[in-house]
């Protein structure tokens, strides 16, 4: 059962298209394992629809009609963005939990080796090829183990993809989202019964709290 | 303006008769408000006509995945151009990722059951008329989220509002427009 979901204001970016690559990245993983997003979703590209009919129309070329039709008789282009994305490149990435699926969303995602973070902590990059940029990681946790307490100077949104952590505001199981800003101090805690697999976006920086962890996050680039 | 029902029945003669003459109705309905949109979310005029029959040209090639039991053909047009949008200013021409394509076979293979129909058409008819009662404030604060192509700060920045005071008007809007949308009765 899903208790976390996107806030409307970022789904509402998410359906206008205006999101950043690597929230984009994060709210689609979402939706696509949450029904009850998918319909939200769905009303908020319902009212792009009827704004877009509602908008003065622009006058077009003379001939734009007689271009686009020549273009549909052309053969359709065999461009690289027709092409079925990959899906996610993990091969090094050692093979995740049975019965565990990567998300559809993370389709032509590359994701490094998990990196050691700590003790029972890893990590690995995930680089969109579309946009250098995004600041997109996998956190796998091991069972009982805690992330140092941290905030962010932006926004930070995670995706539970496996297992279940506990921050002192609410406990998140597989399939909840949330959304953290820097109002929000926490130390996510993995519960005892296995291990927990996130996926996070970042825009701005995880700020730890002790010495040790912020030299930690600032190695790793968090 | 044509009723949903007649755009929906021209997208429907693309997709099962290739029919040249519906596709030229819908291109006259749509391309020029396609074309506005994406001039309104900052792409100047040239390439906003190049993109305009760039969209048109995937309705006609998608048309047969079109589900018009489960979608009006203006929410999948809006679909088609945003991600023509996003693609084209974030994907740097590379891979696209993150909002697909209005894909009904992804959602249910199935016809959808007489009472999901009904809530269908209840939500792409009603729309119109939601949006019609919401407050100036709350209209703005989405027209500015989907032609304007800013994120809530640039919006907070133009208004001259905090960010959170978008935020939640954001939320306040969407909230009146499901509330509106389940009771459509004025």
């Amino acid at each position: 059962m899903i208790l976390h979901h996107p806030d409307d204001d970022l789904l509402l970016a998410h359906a206008a298209g205006s999101l950043l690559n690597g929230h984009s990245l994060l709210v689609a993983t979402h939706v696509e394992g949450c029904a009850h997003c998918r319909e939200r979703l769905r009303v908020l590209e319902v009212a792009g629809g009827a704004l877009l009919e509602s908008l003065a129309p622009e006058v077009l070329q003379a001939e734009a009609l007689a271009k686009t039709l020549a273009a549909i008789d052309a053969p359709e282009p065999s461009r690289a963005k027709s092409m079925p994305r990959p899906p996610l490149r993990a091969g090094t990435l050692p093979s995740p939990p049975d019965g565990f699926a990567w998300p559809l969303a993370m389709r032509g995602c590359i994701a490094t080796r998990w990196r050691w973070l700590g003790p029972g902590m890893r990590w690995s990059r995930v680089t969109l090829p579309w946009d250098d940029s995004a600041n997109v990681f996998l956190l796998r946790i091991g069972a009982g183990k805690m992330l140092p307490q941290h905030t962010h100077s932006e926004s930070e949104l995670t995706q539970v993809l496996y297992g279940t952590f506990h921050d002192g505001r609410a406990l998140f199981g597989p399939g909840d989202f949330d959304e953290t800003d820097g109002t929000i101090r926490h130390q996510p805690t993995v519960l005892a019964a296995g291990e927990c697999i996130c996926l996070a976006s970042v825009q701005g920086k995880v700020l730890f709290d002790g010495v040790v962890a912020r030299a930690l996050g600032s190695l790793v680039g968090m | 303006m044509p009723t949903i029902e007649e755009l929906n029945g021209l997208a429907k003669a693309v997709a099962q008769a290739g029919d040249r003459e519906a596709f030229a109705a819908l291109f006259k309905h749509f391309a020029p408000r396609v074309k506005a949109y994406l001039m309104r979310s900052g792409t100047a005029e040239g390439l906003a006509e190049e993109l305009t029959q760039e969209a048109m040209v995937s309705v006609w090639r998608k048309a047969a995945m079109f589900d018009a039991d489960r979608a009006s053909v203006s929410t999948w047009i809006f679909t088609i151009a945003r991600n023509l949008r996003v693609d084209h200013f974030r994907h740097q021409g590379r891979e696209p990722v993150g909002a697909e394509d209005l894909d009904c076979d992804a959602i249910a293979s199935t016809t959808p059951s007489p009472d999901e129909q009904m809530a269908i058409w209840q939500r792409e008819t009603g729309m119109r008329d939601a949006l019609r009662q919401l407050s100036e404030e709350q209209a703005e604060v989405l027209r500015l989220s989907f032609f304007e192509d800013q994120p809530h700060a640039q919006i907070a920045r133009e208004l001259g509002i905090p960010l959170g005071t978008v935020k939640s008007r954001v939320r306040l809007a969407v909230n009146h427009l499901r509330r509106l949308l389940d009771a459509p009765e004025p």
